[in-house]
């Protein structure tokens, strides 16, 4: 299951976050996501060490917690897509393709014309069609 | 096979390093172990990995053991071929001999009976004892060794080398150490051959029922021992990854399932580290191993050589994965392990790791980036080891002791309980234990947070622990476990510690949390029939865990709340330090948080402020909102226990700034009463404090304010305030910066009084003083409340301030002000040109011309200059100016300027003069208007009359008055503009005599010719002459015809009017009435428009109607001069140069002067009579003149002396110039004659051109 999914801007600044889960724990959603910057920089500045060329925006597995795995994708313009699952059996090609639907939803929501670009998305369609998007991958 | 693992371990402990053989056939080695001993371990090696790759390995030790020794003696074939690896890898053999028949009869049959084994890698050490000096035992010698070399060395190899111990041997040992190596690199590559060989057999079969991993496994680790033995640490490694690889594929082969392992004791603690803490057969299981022995074993195996190949940090990241995929299988087994034994061993393994990485890592010795990479590992694992350690203080009770942050509850809340397969029950004898804990929760009461703020406390547990134990107890039911928590929303939202003790349940269930006499010790008597209460399943959890458990470090750590805290607190340190090293600057900022917590806890609130502060500005600096408000009240709240009044008011001043969704407004406004408290409190010092993300400002939409150079002006300016209350500003400024110039700090704008802003927009007014011309743009607002000293630089687009970008300081570009250079605002004109009428009330015209700048309210003083004085009397008009010949474009503004509901219809009024100074109307604050000012200009001088001999001076200054004017205006009456008007006065007529005839009966005709110097028609209506002594009027009584009046003058017309005169034959006796000179008067009417110039004079206007209206009388004195009747004396002008006069040229004017008669007279007597005054007059713009121009010529008293008056000139312009006249002051002029009389007019001729400068022309 989704439990979060989040995107992050190029000063890291948090655009918009998501969580999928019943409990009021969203902070302890948001200290992950945020935790996991230290990753994605850390793989964006040394980009020799990681195996993913930088041609690729996904970046693969970030966290090889104990219970939840966080997922990273960048985008060109630097944004970066946090998703955080619980499921533990994950297929990266399904999670590559949880992301290629999810940047396509938050290009559609950031060409609206009313977009700050930088600023927290507010779009509420953007935010269904985020919903729709995590409802439909259950990853087991 | 695997019945000789026993043997095989003890076999791989017992050798540790390549063994030589030494075949010691001439009893030589007591005498040579030492330096063989000596020159160990072999410097540099080459051996052959096990890709056949050449390898060098540096200081390979190698044991020498004589053939005889036991160890090699005593073996079987069968041992040998197992346990390969220790067989010598060389023979050496050791032989003397002085005697060549000896060698060839006894010891060369021996050596070839010893090398004739060719498994056997061998070479002969051939050693001379003979000492150098005996020349025929060194000639023999040496020739058993050529014989030597000869039988057992061949080309392909040389087997032979020679000590001679009495001599020199450096060359030796080099060639000792090669034939040694070259033999082991022989021996290695063939026993590598026959294991790899023998594996690939095993691996064939390895799907066969009969495979037996045991085998396997003693093969591949005695390849893998080979290696290491031969420092090959790398292929040693690849082999044991290979054996886990194999092992792990086995051990999860379906219908293969073993025995676990881990119920021994000690199994708690990990032995990733160890290989030999458990023999390996006490693992064997059947055909394989136990897996939760032997993964450890692998590992261990692996990370040693990893250690030896100085590679710490890939110990840690092997590490590390291997406890998680570890954890993993535990996970699998964990309901037959003992009670969190996988806490246990994780904590343990993470530790050992850690211990035994740090050991073996020293700074700087490996790149940077990989460093970084192990402090990374590092923090991770002891990131792993803090949370299970947090778990299993959690099961047994300390729970409340855990912070419950963001990154407690991800790391808690996401980690499942474990899964016994029954929960441990609680001991008999625990009742005392149950009661303390239960004291413990009731006492236990959450920290409420700082300003009242309530957050419901994040999760650390992944569901109800309650309900978990419960379920997972033998004795109870399932089934009524939903009954217990039916209705308890308490338990699912969130964390069941709390809840459970203090929800009281109405339902008839015995819930134990109920009261406090279930907890009585007759109650334990049966605990089974009941679901346990908290306290009893954290007691439980202890018990099982201490059963568990068999550190004793751990243990203590867990056996009370100050251990488990100071364990906490230093695997949270440890986490911290070494993710600062690593990249991950955020996971060790956000445990310096929750170090902090813990300091926070025990008061020690500076440590906790300034880890705090980190925290605090990392969630800042990139703007994440929801968990800086987690952590900025406790920084609030540590400052304020501090008294770190700056720090705290700017926390608050923080926390008002975060979107306001974050907190309630009653929180809200508990900041803000807050920061107005401590502002207003008795601080010492005034705080600086920044508050651009809380007040920010903007301008008002709209062009800029556009200001006059000089002017003051009001400014507006849009502040929005965050707080949410309404808030007392003591004072509030504001900065203005000109874009023009960076370097001033701009001028401070202060409010005009205590401001109060309200949440939201304020529009706040500053009066601007005058600025320098230049475009402004906003700065910093200022303000004080209190003695809090804020300051903002935040600039808002017009609205609220973006909470997003709250920390970025966008400077407004876009001028608010924009103050024009220096240029006329108003001008001030005279009206007229022309003359006016002196000595007449006058209107004197002012024209004020505003220039695009409003006059309103504007002051004008007026100050006359000397000669000139404002006729009080009358008021001052004033009255709208239209320029006649002004441009459309003006005339079109003028128009539009009417027409603007501003200025009424009104454009004349009269102003009264009020000291000196007249205060304008509103009407006439934009038009051009002109002022008319009734002025005098006072003369006492009386007009004189011209006639050919005395020329009238015309003195354009005389007639010139001045009006300063001085205009105040503006907003402020700050703009002073002031200007000198220039007035001419003059009268009205110029007179000329002449005498036009002398008629016979010696009346003589005057002529007198009336220039106007007016520019306006000039009506005579009378004239007549008031004669002086010596002339009497003619027929006409003074007056001319009257038919000729009235006389109408035209502007700049003449007019003659003549008069007859005669001289007086009598004197008059009267005398004292007689006038010195003759008085012409006329009487005149003006009519003039005073826009024109001389007009009728004010009083004239006012004087009512046309009869009574005042005629004007002009006054003007003639000389009139009398023949000389008494002549005394004769100036004579002497005759001129007949060359003519020339500019430049210099020459000499001369008068004669003689005496006619003797000098009597009463006037004479008083002065000397032998001398005459003269005195030379000239103009000076035509003539120079040199030499006395006054004095005294003596001249004898007796008649017809005479003397002659000369005088150097120099003519200074060209024309026909009045020439000098000669005067004499002190004879009465009906004394004089003159004869010849001078010229009136003298012709002078240009100079001559002078050609010294001329460049001729081609």
């Amino acid at each position: 299951m989704i439990v979060c999914v989040a995107v992050v801007g190029h000063q890291n600044n948090p655009l918009y976050i998501q969580s999928f889960t019943e409990a009021e724990d969203a902070l302890k959603l948001h200290h992950i996501v945020h935790c996991s910057l230290d990753v994605i920089d850390e793989r964006v500045n040394n980009p020799s060490k990681s195996g993913t060329t930088m041609n690729e925006a996904f970046l693969g597995l970030l966290y090889p917690a104990l219970n939840y795995k966080v997922y990273g994708y960048l985008t060109n313009t630097k944004v970066k897509f946090i998703m955080v699952t619980s499921d533990l059996d994950v297929r990266d090609t399904d999670v590559r393709s949880f992301f290629r639907k999810f940047h396509a939803a938050y290009v559609d929501a950031v060409s609206n014309p009313f977009h700050v670009p930088g600023k927290k998305i507010t779009s509420r369609t953007f935010s269904e069609s985020v919903t729709n998007i995590v409802s439909s991958y259950s990853f087991n | 096979m695997a019945n000789y693992l026993a043997q095989f371990q003890t076999v791989k402990t017992s050798c540790d390093r390549i063994v030589a053989a030494v075949e010691d056939v001439s009893d030589l080695w007591p005498t040579v172990k030492g330096l063989f001993e000596e020159h160990q371990p072999l410097k540099r090696a080459f051996l052959t990995n096990r890709t056949r790759n050449p390898v060098l390995v540096e200081n390979l030790p190698v044991e020498f053991i004589l053939t005889t020794d036991a160890r090699l003696r005593s073996r079987s074939p069968q041992e040998q071929y197992l346990f390969w690896f220790r067989e010598p890898y060389a023979t050496i053999v050791l032989v003397t001999c002085e005697d060549l028949d000896e060698f060839k009869n006894i010891l060369k049959p021996r050596l070839k009976l010893i090398v004739q084994n060719d498994e056997r890698e061998w070479f002969i050490v051939f050693v001379s004892k003979v000492h150098p000096s005996n020349d025929q035992a060194t000639k023999s010698v040496k020739k058993v060794y050529a014989k030597l070399e000869v039988d057992f060395s061949s080309k392909k190899r040389e087997r032979c080398c020679k000590l001679d111990i009495h001599g020199p041997n450096a060359h030796f040992w080099e060639d000792l150490e090669l034939k040694i190596t070259e033999c082991i690199r022989n021996t290695l590559d063939r026993r590598v051959l026959f294991y790899e060989d023998e594996i690939r057999k095993l691996t064939e079969q390895r799907f066969m029922p009969i495979w037996n991993f045991c085998n396997f496994f003693i093969l591949k680790e005695s390849l893998a021992f080979i290696f290491e033995m031969a420092h090959l640490h790398e292929d040693a490694l690849r082999e044991y990854d290979e054996l886990e690889l194999c092992y792990l594929e086995t051990v999860n082969m379906l219908g293969k399932q073993r025995e676990f392992g881990g119920f021994d004791s000690e199994d708690d603690q990990a032995t990733l580290l160890k290989p030999g803490s458990k023999p390996l057969t006490q693992i064997v299981q059947d055909d394989s191993f136990r897996e939760f022995d032997f993964r450890q074993y692998l590992f261990a195996c692996q990370s040693r050589l990893l250690f030896k190949l100085n590679r710490p940090s890939e110990v840690s990241s092997r590490g590390y994965s291997f406890v998680i995929s570890f954890a993993k299988a535990l996970t699998l087994h964990e309901s037959v392990l003992p009670f969190c034994l996988r806490e246990v061993w994780v904590i343990t393994a993470c530790l050992a790791l850690l211990d035994a990485t740090a050991s073996h890592h020293h700074d700087g010795i490996v790149a940077p980036n990989i460093e970084k990479e192990l402090y990374r590992l590092q923090g991770d694992l002891y990131s792993l080891a803090r949370v299970k350690f947090m778990r299993l203080g959690y099961l047994i009770g300390y729970g409340t002791d855990i912070e419950k942050s963001p990154l407690n509850s991800a790391c808690l809340s996401m980690l499942p309980w474990p899964k016994p397969a029954v929960w441990p029950s609680l001991p008999p004898d625990a009742s005392s234990e149950v009661l303390e804990k239960e004291k413990t929760i009731l006492q236990a009461t959450s920290r409420t947070k700082h300003f009242g703020i309530q957050r419901k406390p994040l999760p650390l547990e992944p569901s109800v622990l309650l309900r978990v134990a419960n379920r997972r107890r033998a004795s109870l039911s399932t089934g009524n476990i939903p009954e217990i928590f039916d209705g308890r929303t308490g338990f699912t939202e969130g964390s069941g510690l709390e809840a459970s003790p203090r929800t009281p349940s109405s339902r008839k269930v015995q819930a134990p949390p109920m009261s406090r006499t279930n907890s009585s010790p007759g109650n334990f008597e049966s605990p089974l029939d009941r679901p346990m209460r908290l306290a009893e399943i954290f007691v439980a959890a202890e018990h099982a865990l201490r059963l568990t458990i068999s550190d004793h470090d751990l243990l203590k750590a867990l056996s009370s709340t100050q251990d488990f805290e100071h364990k906490y607190l230093n695997l949270t340190k440890g986490a911290a330090e070494n993710y600062h090293r690593s990249w991950w600057k955020r996971h060790g900022v956000v445990l310096d948080g929750e170090i902090a917590a813990v300091c926070f806890k025990h008061g020690k609130y500076d440590l906790a402020a300034n880890s705090y502060e980190k925290v605090c500005a990392l969630y800042a600096g990139e703007r994440w909102q929801d968990l800086l408000a987690e952590v900025l009240p406790n920084l609030a709240e540590c400052q304020k226990n501090l008294n770190d009044h700056a720090g705290y008011m700017s926390s608050c001043v923080r926390l008002l700034s975060l979107d306001k969704g974050l907190f309630s407004p009653k929180e809200r406004q508990a900041f803000q009463i807050e920061v107005v408290n401590l502002a207003h409190s008795e601080m010492e010092n005034p705080v600086p404090l920044d508050v651009s993300s809380l007040i920010t400002f903007s301008g008002s939409t709209g062009p800029p304010l556009q200001l006059c150079d000089g002017d003051p002006g009001t400014l507006l300016v849009t502040v929005w305030s965050g707080f949410p209350d309404d808030i007392t500003l003591d004072s509030l400024s504001l900065t203005l910066v000109a874009t023009n110039n960076t370097d001033e700090g701009g001028q401070a704008l202060k409010s005009s009084a205590a401001t109060v802003l309200k949440p939201g927009r304020n529009t706040i007014t500053f009066d601007l003083p005058p600025q320098k011309p230049g475009s402004y743009v906003l700065g910093v607002v200022t303000g004080q409340i209190g003695r809090l000293r804020f300051r903002s630089h935040s600039f808002s687009k017009g609205g609220p301030a973006d909470t997003d970008d709250f920390m970025s300081y966008e400077k407004p570009t876009r001028p608010i002000l924009k103050v024009s250079k220096p240029r006329a605002l108003v001008d001030l004109a005279s009206a007229v040109s022309s003359a006016l009428l002196i000595n007449e009330a006058q209107w004197i015209g002012i024209i004020v011309h505003p220039i695009n700048y409003s006059l309103k309210g504007a002051i004008l003083h007026i100050d006359t200059g000397p000669g000139l004085k404002i006729e009080d009397s009358y008021g001052i008009e004033m009255e709208r100016y239209v320029e006649i010949d002004c441009d459309a474009g003006a005339s079109k503004a003028e128009v539009s300027v009417e027409d603007s509901p501003v200025s009424p219809k009104q454009d004349s009024e009269v102003l009264n003069l009020c000291d000196g100074k007249i205060v304008f109307s509103e009407w006439a604050s934009n038009v051009s208007s002109i002022l008319w000012v009734p002025v005098r200009a006072l003369s006492e001088k009386l007009a004189r009359g011209s006639s050919s001999v005395t020329p009238l001076k015309q003195d354009i200054l005389e007639g010139m008055r001045t009006v300063a004017l001085k205009l105040e205006f503006g907003m402020h009456h700050n703009q002073i503009f002031e200007r000198t008007v220039a007035a001419h006065f003059t009268d009205p007529f110029d007179v000329t005599t002449r005498v036009v005839n002398k008629c016979n009966d010696g009346t003589m005709v005057l002529q007198v010719m009336l220039h106007s110097l007016v520019k306006v028609n000039l009506i005579v209506l009378d004239a007549w002459l008031d004669l002086q002594e010596g002339f009497v009027h003619g027929k006409s009584e003074g007056r001319p015809t009257s038919t000729f009046f009235p006389l109408v003058v035209s502007p700049g017309s003449r007019a003659a009017v003549v008069f007859s005169i005669s001289l007086e034959k009598t004197m008059s006796s009267g005398k004292d009435l007689q006038l010195p000179e003759s008085i012409l008067n006329i009487k005149y009417e003006i009519n003039g428009d005073r826009a024109a110039g001389a007009h009728k004079p004010v009083d004239a206007d006012h004087s009512g109607s046309d009869s009574e209206r005042r005629a004007l009388v002009f006054k003007s004195a003639i000389v009139l001069q009398r023949p000389v009747l008494d002549p005394c004396l004769t100036v004579g002008f002497l005759q001129l140069p007949s060359d003519g006069l020339r500019v430049g040229k210099l020459i000499t004017i001369q008068w004669r002067v003689e005496r006619l008669k003797e000098l009597k007279g009463s006037e004479a007597v008083e002065q000397q009579h032998d001398e005459v005054l003269y005195e030379v007059n000239a103009n000076s713009e035509n003539w120079m003149i040199a030499g006395r121009k006054r004095g005294h010529v003596s001249l004898s008293e007796e008649k017809g002396s005479r003397v002659v008056i000369s005088i150097l000139c120099v003519p200074l312009v060209a024309g026909y110039v009045r020439p000098p006249q000669l005067s004499l002051p002190n004879v009465e002029e009906e004394n004089v004659r003159s004869n010849p009389p001078g010229p009136h007019l003298v012709c002078v001729l240009p100079p001559l051109l002078s050609s010294s400068y001329c460049v001729p022309v081609k």
